[in-house]
């Protein structure tokens, strides 16, 4: 098999237990985002348009949507005769099943993968971020630093610190301390879950870790710390620009509504790094005479006939007459009926809103709108 | 007992009273309702009716029409065997005398030797329907006829044919003896050497040869019987597709009676208009009655009504273009209006 550069191993297997029941039947990286995505396409088309062509997908958690989703990597033109993408799901050795217990010990189960490729680098991605990053600016920048891993790092809001694995490094960036979400952070620079590592480097500790019957084989919690005190050079890479963890309902919405506005960081109109996705080939919209659609995103295949207001519509969702959707999400191929109001609300996939059907938030929360939602709301449904 | 079938588009068709549109692009290659081309009707029709191999035979001004077709894949025909097959006609037409699809058939002859499917079904390529072919496979092999002709409601012939290969191939190879040229001689002979029945359509169907007719069925397009006539769920019609994010509709617009690519951005007022993918529409802007094409910009202010922009026309801020319902105006890709040329 052809030698590459680097490769990217994409960690795809999480649940995103906070989201609900928007991932009781898919892994979080399949959730649908934007009028069109799925989170992984982010990262997935980050790969391609950073020239990255060799990508292994670990999957675990729900695997069977982003299995068929994924295919051979068509969408994001990484179906490749030298690499391309390759679902690697948790497999079974002669003795046990191995799942994977940890993000390390996920690519530790696939070094067998990685050393087909014989990678100087290995490029470590989550599925959960929604954001455009160059992947190769980040190589380069590992290489200009002579350094073992790079971790790259974003600014956070001081009080979500705590939810992420904050650094402290020196003048010239060098990470000296790293806190997998500490309860007092020492201060707001937090790691974005993207390590590129020297694959010497990756090998030699995957393995020092697998062996330590204490780790919990995470790479933030037991190989980074293991790397630190073996003073081996971490550098920050920093960034800016949009990221964002979409962990809950709340946030999913709140990444959806950033699209609305008109400075939002994160630009899908971007030819020169255009998101792709697995397109679902539906005819243009229809906006009827009757409807009325302000501030929103719409895609392809929706029947517009009632009012849309700062929202996000998914391919194929029709709107009846009379209804009303305002500051809301709604998923693709869903039906909402006429006369109804949805407001501060995500409409999950394929959910028909019987008519007249009143949905809306009087406080800050946001509504999940399931098939077994509605049939609690009309029990005769 | 599955019969198979041959499909086989005629794509050499040039319509005079089309030619702002077609001057730079095959006829089947016109787009059409958004994101279409024409030629996706016949073909997703025949992908949908379980037709496996399907040749093409184009004649001038291909590039756009093999651009958009590629190897197949968009219609799941880039097979193994079988597949999309695409013949473009080594020979041009001279003086007054036009050369028929008998003889673009017959230049790759070897082709429907090759092909093993017992039927095939010769068609237009400017027809926007959305039919399945088998009832009528079926209808034609009970019926004993040697052609069958589809003839829509209205009355008129269709141009789409159904046939025995073999017979197919007979026709090609006699062409110079009997003087046919392409399938319309062989069923309007008087002769009558063939037994021609006719299948009658009575779905949604037009011919699309004018740009009159072309403007009027777009606008068609926007009551929603004819829409969901066209667009079904179980029989897609499929494009070449695209990696445009979906439409935005910016703070302040307007938008009514329309049908809407992928990747627009919409600032001002459109009404009973097909908007195509990546069209910017400016503030203050108003569309009414129009087909704009993929990646038009129309800047602020700007003013069209009953207008078709072609693909990639620039117009500048505050121009106003008027055209009517009878005779839209068209104005040619890649140009650009501008508001000192309008004055």
């Amino acid at each position: 098999m052809a030698k590459k550069k680097c490769v990217a191993m994409l960690l795809a297997g999480g649940k995103g237990s906070r989201l609900n029941s928007l991932t009781k039947d898919l892994a979080k990286p399949a959730v649908p985002f934007g009028g069109k995505y799925r989170i992984i396409d982010f990262p997935l088309s980050n790969c391609a348009n950073s020239n990255i062509d060799t990508v292994g997908v670990l999957t675990q958690y729900q695997p069977l949507l982003l299995n068929s989703y994924i295919g051979i990597g068509s969408a994001w033109d990484l179906d490749r005769k030298d690499g391309g993408v390759t679902v690697l799901p948790p497999y079974a050795e002669s003795s046990e099943v191995k799942w994977y217990t940890g993000t390390a010990s996920a690519i530790y189960q696939n070094l067998n993968y990685l050393k087909q490729y014989q990678p100087e680098y290995v490029l470590i991605l989550s599925g959960d971020h929604i954001y455009k990053m160059n992947y190769e600016s980040m190589l380069e920048y590992h290489i200009e630093k002579r350094a073992d891993v790079t971790i790259s790092l974003i600014e956070v809001p001081w009080n979500e610190a705590s939810r992420f694995g904050i650094m402290d490094t020196d003048e010239d960036l060098r990470i000296v301390d790293f806190d997998e979400k500490p309860a007092n952070p020492k201060n707001n620079l937090a790691s974005m879950g993207i390590y590129i590592f020297s694959w010497n480097i990756l090998k030699e500790y995957l393995e020092m870790d697998e062996r330590n019957p204490d780790s919990s084989h995470d790479f933030g919690k037991d190989v980074i710390p293991m790397l630190l005190e073996e003073n081996k050079k971490l550098f920050a890479y920093p960034f800016k620009g949009y990221w964002k963890d979409v962990g809950t309902v709340k946030s999913l919405w709140e990444a959806n509504m950033d699209l609305l506005s008109e400075d939002c960081d994160l630009d899908l109109f971007d030819h020169d790094w255009r998101i792709y996705s697995v397109n679902p080939n539906q005819p243009p919209q229809y906006i009827s005479t009757d409807a009325i659609v302000n501030e929103s995103l719409i895609n392809e295949g929706c029947t517009i006939e009632g009012e849309v207001d700062k929202s996000v519509l998914f391919q194929g969702v029709t709107v009846g007459k009379g209804t009303i959707i305002k500051e809301s999400v709604i998923m693709p191929d869903a039906s909402i009926g006429s006369n109804c109001l949805i407001e501060k609300a995500i409409v999950q996939e394929d959910v028909k809103v019987p008519d007249g059907t009143v949905i809306r938030s009087f406080d800050d929360e946001i509504i999940l709108v399931t098939n077994e939602m509605l049939s609690g709301l009309y029990p005769a449904f | 007992m599955k019969r198979n079938l041959l499909g086989v588009i005629d794509a050499t068709t040039y319509h005079d009273d089309l030619e702002d549109l077609i001057t730079h692009r095959s006829l089947a290659a016109l787009p059409f309702a958004g994101r279409y081309r024409i030629i996706d009707f016949v073909l997703s029709n025949m992908v949908n009716s379980g037709i496996r191999s399907v040749a093409i035979f184009p004649k001038m001004q291909y590039r756009s029409l093999m651009d958009h077709l590629g190897s197949g894949k968009n219609w799941d025909l880039n097979r193994k065997s079988d597949g999309l097959f695409f013949f473009p006609s080594p020979i041009i037409d001279n003086d007054g005398h036009k050369i028929g699809s008998f003889e673009n058939f017959g230049e790759n002859i070897d082709f429907f030797y090759r092909s093993t499917q017992e039927y095939a079904i010769i068609s237009n390529c400017y027809t926007v329907f959305n039919m399945n072919f088998r009832p009528i496979l079926d209808w034609h092999s009970r019926s004993g006829c040697d052609i069958t002709e589809i003839h829509h409601k209205d009355g008129g012939s269709m141009e789409m044919y159904l046939i025995k290969t073999s017979l197919l191939i007979k026709l090609i190879e006699t062409r110079n003896e009997t003087g046919y040229t392409c399938m319309k001689d062989v069923v309007n002979d008087l002769q009558d050497l063939y037994s021609v029945c006719h299948y009658g359509y009575d779905g949604y169907a037009v011919m699309i040869d004018s740009i009159a007719n072309y403007f009027s069925t777009s606008m068609n397009l926007l009551k929603l019987d004819v829409w969901k006539e066209l667009f079904l769920k179980d029989q897609p019609i499929f494009t070449k597709v695209k990696d445009e994010p979906p439409t935005k509709y910016v703070k302040g617009s307007d938008v009514k009676n329309a049908m809407i690519a992928n990747g627009c951005i919409i600032n001002g007022t459109v009404e009973n208009s097909i908007i195509s993918r990546g069209v910017k529409i400016g503030k203050g802007a108003v569309i009414k009655n129009c087909i704009i094409m993929q990646k038009c910009q129309i800047e602020e202010n700007c003013y069209l009504d009953s207008v078709i922009l072609d693909k990639d026309v620039k117009v500048e801020a505050g121009v106003q273009l008027f055209g009517t319902a009878q005779s839209p105006l068209v104005i040619r890709k890649g140009t650009k209006q501008g508001a000192l040329m309008n004055s």
